[in-house]
């Protein structure tokens, strides 16, 4: 072998164990996750690797938790998935609906939205917190589901990110479905949608996470135990769990499992999909 | 060769209404949820803030100007004003320096890109709530950790009721979630470099850190500025980790904008004063990033990076 061809390959090898290095103290957080979950409970947190495996942490948690203060934990799951599914979906199909509308329908008042859109999109929700919160409770919403539902079902990046992508579809492709006699709710859904399934996969996966992880708005608008989401749920019961550590590492791992995985479903395509919102 | 123009213009007609009608047809979901959920929350919160009011009673007292002089006067408004900027100083240089040295190293892997860049972006789907659960049980008294540390150095910090170590904590977490989704900016920047700058460059002499410093630097300046404001955007947004970790504390040392917010408004329930902390945490939050901007933007201009 050459030198420099040797020296080449030992740079290469170097870089490959860098970054298995790095990508391992990355993912660790996780990793100790899933092993003090499955640890004996004598040994969580005491030990990095545990002696021995099992599902009892998970199992006492399933069965209600602490006698003195149970908590069903596994409906917080079923409360978590519900309220981020309706919500991820309603902001996906409004964005895309709207998105068409404005990016392929031209009609009076297009760019007195469009400039509301951009307005609403950058003014700081932090405003909105107190009064959305007496708003729900006028409506009579407050300790409902339609607390966190209602208020999220319109997601005004969504919006955007469709209006930017179906501005970028030749107009001939809309012209031409429609001398063929297609509805403006049939072009949408049989060739725009199909089209833009890279935006489609970026926006549900950012949006149902970051739906999945709220914490301060659900926080706030619910106190019935039944309907908390399980990151409210996690929140409220790190002290008085304080002493259960092994499972509230199960709840972390139930908490956090499923959206990684949902991800690894999307990733294929990913890091195209994320140079949409990087460029946006 | 009529009824053909007539069906012409018929559907240039009907196509035309359609796209009248269709665009506030479709447009409509929107319009009906910004009424209600941005444009009457925006209308009440702009009469809230001149108003004590403690969410339950029917008496409404108007009190002028005085919860912005309260705020404005209040140690605790103070210390989250001031913390955010602490905060800021730490989060903002590691953050660009860790996501700029994951996108370099996905950037020179011959293969296997996709495989880590997805797995670099990975802490940024944890929910905080989950990741402090973690940090706490690794800082607390009797963890493997601290065990270690004390075997090798004799002691351990006290970690979460220290204000250093606290801040310190707080600001990784933040760090570690957000560089893996920084990384990709970053790499998509590298990716638009061209080669033959480099080339040039190795014919000139230029060794791999000379060239690091006069291309590869000055070229992310795009990618450096928008990592910039989104980092420094987001610094003012700091709630889950201080709130489930240390509640603001020790000594308001992890005292944030949003936790006064919730604590003013949902645990006192002062409504009014509430919404005048979060008024002030948005103008706060604008006219910083604007500032911020502003001098990056300047002195890319006078560097010759835009």
């Amino acid at each position: 072998m050459f030198p420099a061809r040797r020296r080449r390959s030992v740079r290469i090898a170097t870089l490959y164990f860098v970054a298995t290095c790095v990508l391992l103290i990355m993912i660790s957080p996780y990793l100790y996750m899933l092993l003090q979950s499955l640890a004996p409970w004598r040994e969580v947190d005491r030990v990095f690797f545990p002696s021995s495996f099992g599902f009892h942490s998970y199992r006492w948690l399933l069965a209600g938790g602490a006698a003195a203060l149970p908590r069903p934990w596994l409906r917080a799951w079923g409360n978590s998935a519900l309220v981020a599914t309706v919500v991820t979906l309603s902001r996906v199909i409004v964005g895309a609906l709207v998105g068409y509308a404005l990016a392929v329908l031209s009609f009076r008042g297009r760019r007195t939205i469009q400039n509301f859109i951009l307005f609403h999109m950058f003014y700081p929700g932090i405003i909105l917190l107190v009064p959305t919160f007496l708003l729900i409770r006028a409506l009579g919403l407050y300790d409902t589901y339609w607390a966190m539902i209602l208020p999220g079902l319109v997601s005004t990046w969504a919006i955007f990110m469709y209006a930017n992508f179906f501005r970028s579809i030749p107009q001939e492709v809309v012209e031409a479905a429609r001398m063929d006699g297609a509805s403006e709710l049939r072009i949408i859904f049989q060739i725009m949608i199909p089209i833009a399934r890279p935006v489609t996969a970026i926006v549900f996966l950012f949006l149902f996470m970051e739906r999945w992880i709220e914490l301060l708005w659900d926080m706030i608008v619910i106190r019935d135990p039944t309907k908390q989401t399980l990151n409210v749920l996690l929140a409220t019961m790190f002290g008085p769990y304080g002493g259960y550590q092994g499972p509230l590492y199960a709840a972390g791992v139930l908490l956090t499992f499923p959206i990684i995985i949902l991800f690894l479903l999307f990733s294929r395509r990913f890091v195209k999909g994320v140079s949409l919102v990087i460029s946006t | 060769m009529e009824s053909g123009n007539r069906t012409a213009i018929k559907v240039k007609t009907t196509v035309k209404l359609r796209k009248e009608l269709g665009g506030w047809l479709l447009a409509s979901p929107y319009l009906a949820m910004a009424v209600l959920f941005f444009l009457i929350p925006l209308g009440w919160s702009l009469s809230l803030v001149f108003f004590d009011w403690n969410l339950i009673s029917p008496v409404r007292n108007y009190v002028g100007f005085y919860n912005f002089r309260e705020a404005l006067s209040s140690t605790r408004v103070h210390n989250a004003f001031l913390n955010t900027y602490k905060f800021m100083a730490i989060i903002v240089p590691s953050v660009m320096v860790v996501s700029l040295g994951l996108a370099l190293i996905v950037h020179h892997l011959p293969r296997l890109k996709q495989f880590y860049a997805v797995g670099f972006f990975l802490p940024y789907l944890a929910s905080g709530v989950a990741i402090s659960l973690v940090v706490r049980g690794i800082l607390s008294y009797d963890s493997a950790f601290n065990e270690f540390l004390r075997s090798v150095f004799g002691t351990s910090p006290r970690w979460l009721r220290d204000s250093f170590w606290a801040t310190l904590v707080i600001s990784a977490m933040i760090v570690w979630k957000l560089s893996g989704y920084y990384a990709l900016i970053f790499l998509a920047g590298l990716q638009g470099i061209p080669r033959e700058l480099y080339e040039a460059a190795a014919l000139d002499g230029a060794g791999p850190f000379t060239q690091f410093r006069k291309i590869t630097l000055p070229l992310l300046y795009p990618a450096f500025y928008t990592v910039l404001v989104l980092a420094v955007g987001l610094c003012f947004g700091i709630f889950t980790e201080p709130y489930v970790l240390t509640g603001g504390g020790p000594r308001f040392a992890t005292h944030t904008w949003q936790l006064e917010i919730y604590y003013q408004a949902f645990e006192r329930f002062r409504a009014g004063y509430g919404a005048t902390v979060a008024v002030l945490n948005a103008v706060v939050t604008f006219a910083s990033i604007l500032v911020i901007r502003r001098i990056v933007e300047s002195w890319g201009t006078r560097r010759g990076f835009r």
